[in-house]
């Protein structure tokens, strides 16, 4: 019994279609109960999280089981969400954009593949998950690192295909993808890059076969589904070192990006580096109640009693160092030298050498602690992530934390960014915190996300991840050419799937309203 | 025909618990506002990451695949759950030593989720691996 069908297709016809599902990966595989679609439901959702309801639920276990259902969906043009294990948390977790799609699980399909520890990669199916993989390595004692995720209980392969990022060394995770195994819309299979060749010894190895490289048109699209991918993992260094940094004032952001970024661009800081508001790093261990019970955006005189307790400054980052002891050593000496003049005090740096106990070392550990924020307010918590895209640039930064800032006191918003440094870019990763079952937090939220929308599009920047509900907005803001790069994809959208059978919507991909 | 399972006796989790003004026992390394003495005993980021993953007790094993990365040590779960216990129970929050579950509640919370604990589907548990966490997480604590 569903009590909603997929887009455009009959009663009848979606049943046939289930029977054929069935028939596909057997009975326990398909679920259509409310119950069990409940359970899909985005636990971060604003509101009951029902007008993103799935009309059922397929779990294969074989590329060969994900053809045949893409074969069949095509048949009764069926529309399919492909997720790896579904935990988008503050993006639509597993949910679809448009209403009625099949979600697409592909969480069973959960095997290690191959892990090469002279080339440091490994091959991975999309259901192994951060902690699968960190546990593999851990117990065949195996000499290769992997950067996490914040919230860390999703798919290694899903994670980067959403363009996900992590806090060490390759935490550029759609960078560290090389090969993948893609089930065409037609239920063709390809291989990318040197797995186009049938014997390839070298699919891991080297990203970009011959002629295009399309690894990067399965990421963020719902051109195919990826039942397979390589990833690059960082050998083990030599030594470690990390600090944490806690800069005082508000105003240090524009000085401190410029030299962080600096530092970043020249190599010197091998990571995305996280530049995080004190309500961040508060929200993973309190709530706001333990600092403030007032209406309205929590007072500035409150963060700082919060950052005197806490030990944090209104901007706090960590900062990790990775290689061969000299080069360690070398760089810890260059961050001090940038740092401390304009800090007023000494970096301490903890190291870590190869041998010693890895709970000091800056490795990459899965980790869910993030998760903590979502009860800032209390209630059912949820939490909307929005991350444009700015240049690496302190008075850039700085001037948009200033409006931003002003932005979230305006409706009564407590102001949580992180800026994200890469080389040159900055991701201004924003969580707009909720109460699911508070009108209040989250009506506020929803104002404050078309306020930020608006904001960022006049200065120029846009998002580079995007919620569920707001995959059209963000689609409409990347506009040159009268929206010039929404129709070549929806060209090639109309190309490869005809039935838009996979994941529409997607990015603003074949949206159908 | 499935039992709906019945919330009643999760009363005590579900009320909102007074909160703890107590801000300023925090030292740096452990920031939580919760006395020092109150907080859930430390273990490292990597016990956390893979407790149970080789244990020889399946329930064990299970747990620690689907639920221990939140539910035991420094972790969302068990942080949570220490702040809405009683205060002479703080710092026993993690499922594993706990003494007063049963099998029918946690499976319960497992498929339905509970407050900020998000639902399990039967693809990510199927019902025969949530019975053998749930007897293992009530089996009688020496
Ligand atoms: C507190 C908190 C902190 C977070 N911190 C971070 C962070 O630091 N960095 C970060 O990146 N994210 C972060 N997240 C967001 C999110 O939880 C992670 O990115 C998570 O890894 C995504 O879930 P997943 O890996 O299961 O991907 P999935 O949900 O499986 O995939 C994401 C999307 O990619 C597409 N997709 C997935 N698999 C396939 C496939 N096989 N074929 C085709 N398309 C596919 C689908 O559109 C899917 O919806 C955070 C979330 C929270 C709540």
């Amino acid at each position: 019994m569903t009590s909603i069908l997929p887009r455009g297709v009959s009663d009848a016809s979606f049943n046939q279609a289930l029977s054929e599902f069935r028939a596909i990966v057997g009975n326990s595989a398909v679920l259509n109960s409310d119950e069990d679609r409940q359970s899909y439901i985005d636990p971060y959702a604003m509101g009951d999280g029902k007008d993103h309801d799935s009309s059922a639920i397929i779990a294969p276990a074989s590329t060969e089981e994900v053809q045949a259902i893409v074969r069949a969906a095509n048949k009764y043009k069926v529309a399919l969400w492909p997720v790896s294990r579904g935990k988008n948390l503050g993006y639509g977790t597993a949910s679809p954009a448009e209403a009625g799609n099949v979600i697409l699980d592909l969480s069973r399909m959960d095997k290690i593949l191959d892990v090469n520890e002279k080339y440091a990669h490994c091959l991975l199916e999309p259901g192994v998950g951060f902690y699968d993989l960190f546990y593999h390595l851990q117990e065949k004692k195996l000499p290769l690192w992997m950067s996490v995720p914040g919230n860390s209980w999703g798919s290694v392969i899903g994670n980067a295909l959403d363009r996900g990022i992590g806090y060490t060394p390759y935490g550029d995770h759609c960078e560290q993808i090389c090969g993948m195994e893609v089930v065409m819309p037609d239920g063709e299979v390809i291989r990318t890059g040197m797995g186009a060749m049938a014997n390839s010894t070298t699919w891991q190895n080297y990203k970009y076969g011959y002629g295009p490289s399309w690894d990067q048109m399965f990421m963020q699209s719902n051109f195919g589904i990826v039942t397979k991918a390589g990833v690059w993992l960082q050998p083990e260094p030599e030594m470690t070192a990390k600090v944490d940094l806690a800069f005082a004032k508000f105003e240090d952001a524009e000085w401190a990006i410029d030299i962080l970024a600096d530092l970043r661009r020249r190599d010197v800081i091998q990571h995305n580096i996280v530049f995080g508001t004190p309500v961040r790093a508060a929200s993973t261990m309190s709530q706001r109640a333990d600092w403030y019970e007032g209406e309205g955006a929590i007072p500035d005189s409150v963060c700082e009693e919060m950052m005197k307790k806490l030990g944090l400054g209104w901007w706090n980052a960590r900062i990790s160092l990775h290689g061969h002891e000299g080069v360690v050593k070398a760089n810890a000496d260059i961050i001090r030298k940038a740092l401390e003049p304009k800090m007023g005090k000494e970096l301490e740096f903890q190291f870590w050498a190869k041998g010693e106990p890895m709970e000091k070392a800056a490795q990459g550990v899965p980790t869910t602690m993030g998760l903590n924020c979502v009860n800032w307010y209390g209630g059912r918590g949820g939490h909307l992530g929005f991350s444009p895209v700015l240049s690496a640039d302190g008075k850039i930064a700085f001037d948009y934390a200033k409006k931003v800032k002003s932005l979230y006191q305006e409706v009564g918003q407590d102001y949580y960014a992180s800026f994200t440094i890469g080389r040159r870019h900055i991701n201004n990763v924003g969580l707009i915190l909720y109460d699911r079952d508070d009108e209040t937090t989250l009506n506020r939220a929803k104002k404050l996300i078309d306020m930020l929308l608006k904001e960022a599009a006049s200065r120029g920047f846009a998002e580079y991840r995007s919620h569920i509900s707001y995959m059209d907005a963000i689609g409409d803001t990347y506009d040159y050419g009268n929206h010039a790069l929404r129709r070549l994809n929806n060209k090639v959208k109309a190309a490869l799937d005809p039935n838009n059978i996979i994941a529409p919507g997607r990015n603003g991909i074949g949206s159908r309203k | 025909m499935k039992k709906k399972p019945s919330f009643s006796h999760m009363g005590w989790m579900l009320t909102p618990v007074a909160l703890i003004a107590l801000v300023a026992g925090c030292s740096k390394e452990n920031s939580a506002p919760v006395p020092e003495a109150k907080a859930q005993p430390k273990i490292s980021a990597i016990t956390t990451a893979t407790f149970g993953r080789d244990s020889k007790d399946e329930g064990e094993r299970l747990f620690g695949k689907e639920c221990a990365f939140c539910h035991v040590g420094t972790s969302t779960g068990s942080f949570m759950l220490n702040r809405r216990l009683p205060d002479d129970q703080k710092g026993n929050a993690d499922l594993n030593k706990r003494s007063d579950l049963e099998a029918d509640y946690v499976k319960a919370v497992a498929r339905n989720g509970l407050v900020n604990m998000p639902a399990f589907s039967k693809i990510e548990i199927s019902d025969e691996d949530l019975d053998k966490i749930a007897n293992y997480l009530a089996r009688k604590k020496p």
